[in-house]
């Protein structure tokens, strides 16, 4: 089936498309890099953005254009990455609200989070930091008001029924429920990201 | 070649943005002014995206071991060069010995040393540009330190004396206009909060890095729970979280986020978010996309006339 994809200009040099789901967004978003007119081509949970330069507006449109009919194949191969996580404490100082509003104590909530299971559906926000989905759609947890000036690498929260991993200590919106130990983002490494889209992971209670 | 003697509050390497690795999840980088680096790599007769050191509020000094050629632009009112002034905007000779200091400017943010040939720096997902977050580029991924040794590529000497052109020296007075279309979640604004984001006057709150600027000043809250689902943003994209105060995101910003994007700040005008500072009044002027990509032709036009031109002329 070949979604009708019609772009929305968001800003003078950029368009953005909307899509079904994450898995759609990343399988369109490689297929629009795959053109190499845009000077970047970002997926969302259900959008893709592509930024241009607005001297060059006629031959993106152009471009666009082609992408019409693409037939949008999300890759079948699917690995497992195993984190391990300290949960709550310091480490995770918004577990407690996030079991209040969830009516669950903290034991069941780390059973239920240990248990789901999870897939990274996008990477962005900062270096290597994971959107990751499997927790009940019926999860409706707020991001934080004022956004956190500094969460330390490796936090790991979780907004709406996501859980989010913060590769790098930076600032940050989401309540944080725990800490992993594994090194998610390393800029000597031929892959210097642990996670990517469509992995299953696994988190273990340490 | 030249050694730091004062980092100041934070001087960094800055040279080419960091392009095609959005989806990464890493940030274009480079310089938070890219017009003034532009500028001062002119005058030294370099790619206008060549390696620079950016200071941050002044407070800098280094000791040049060679004779070279340097510029600087952006903030600041010039460059004391051990006894002596010179001004921003044009060539200046070094002499091996001499110290060359960067006073903090009395408005505008960023000053722009260009040395000629440009100086070395560690190239990370192709740029040499410094993002600290994930220590990347620059010398080891961080601010520069005191008795940090910075080298040139090539021959550092030019002979030729350069100055920009008058009417191309952009000029920072803590007021700024910045042209901005509508975004993706405009339309969560109520009537009023879009009237007022577009015809009221903010104030840079204390929050201004090279990540993004707090506006401050009209509280606009969007009709969203804070909950939108996570979309791509872009240096420029105006946030605006559930407290109401709006973000301008800038160089270093995130790829992608969660609050509504309420407008986008024109390609024509990012480089002066790069010079905004706390305290520092912006307004912004609604354009369409047409209107905005008219406005960036004829500014690149006209910089494109200096900024290209064969140096020799």
């Amino acid at each position: 089936m070949s979604p009708q994809l019609e772009p929305r200009r968001i800003a003078d040099d950029v368009f953005e498309f909307t899509v079904e789901s994450s898995r759609a967004a990343q399988a369109l978003a490689a297929e629009l890099r795959s053109l190499n007119a845009a000077e970047e081509v970002v997926a969302g949970l259900k959008t893709v953005s592509v930024r241009f330069d607005p001297i060059d507006l006629a031959k993106m449109e152009q471009a666009l254009a082609t992408i019409d009919h693409a037939i949008v194949t999300p890759s079948n191969k699917i690995e497992t990455v195993d984190l391990a996580i300290q949960y709550g404490g310091k480490f995770g100082p918004d577990l407690r609200m996030i079991c209040e509003a969830t009516n669950l104590s903290e034991v069941a909530f780390i059973e239920l989070h240990t248990q789901c299971l999870h897939t990274v559906e996008m990477i962005g926000f900062t270096p290597g930091f994971a959107y990751i989905s499997g927790l009940p759609e019926s999860f409706a947890i707020p991001r934080l008001n004022t956004p956190r000036s500094r969460v330390a690498a490796g936090s790991v929260g979780v907004s709406s029924d996501f859980t989010g991993i913060y590769a790098l200590a930076g600032p940050g919106g989401w309540p944080l429920i725990g800490r992993v130990q594994n090194q998610l983002f390393d800029p000597e490494s031929d892959t210097p990201f642990l996670l990517s889209p469509g992995q299953r992971v696994r988190f273990k209670a340490v | 070649m030249l050694r730091i003697v004062k980092p100041g509050l934070q001087t960094t390497l800055q040279g080419a943005s960091r392009k095609g690795y959005r989806h990464l999840g890493i940030p274009f980088s480079g310089p938070a002014d890219a017009l003034s680096m532009a500028l001062a790599n002119r005058l030294v007769d370099n790619a206008i995206d060549a390696t620079c050191l950016e200071i941050t509020y002044g407070g800098f000094e280094a000791e040049f071991e060679r004779d070279c050629t340097i510029a600087v632009t952006g903030a600041g009112e010039q460059v004391l060069i051990s006894a002596d002034a010179a001004p921003l905007h044009q060539t200046v000779q070094i002499k091996a010995g001499d110290r060359v200091k960067i006073e903090r400017p009395h408005s505008g943010t960023r000053s722009y040393l260009a040395i000629r040939s440009g100086f070395q720096a560690r190239v990370q997902f192709g740029s040499t540009s410094t993002y600290m977050p994930a220590h990347l580029g620059g010398i080891e991924g961080r601010a520069l330190q005191l008795d940090d040794v910075l080298r040139a590529i090539s021959d550092p000497e030019f002979e030729l004396e350069k100055q920009t052109p008058e009417s191309l020296r952009p000029f920072f007075d803590g007021r700024f206009a910045l042209r901005a279309t509508r975004s993706a979640e405009t339309e969560l604004l109520s009537g009023a909060a879009c009237n007022s984001l577009f015809n009221s006057t903010f104030t840079v709150g204390r929050q201004a890095t090279r990540m993004g600027i707090a506006l401050e000043g009209h509280d606009l809250a969007p009709e969203s729970d804070g909950m939108m689902e996570s979309a791509p943003v872009f240096p420029g994209t105006i946030q605006c979280p559930p407290s109401g105060q709006p973000i301008v995101l800038l160089c270093d910003a995130q790829t992608t986020g969660g609050y509504p994007r309420i407008a986008h700040i024109a390609r024509c005008d990012r480089h002066l978010l790069g010079q905004a500072r706390p305290g520092d009044q912006i307004r912004l002027l609604h354009r369409t996309p047409v209107q905005a990509v008219e406005d960036y032709e004829r500014k690149r036009a006209l910089l494109d006339h200096w900024l290209l031109a064969d140096p020799e002329n």
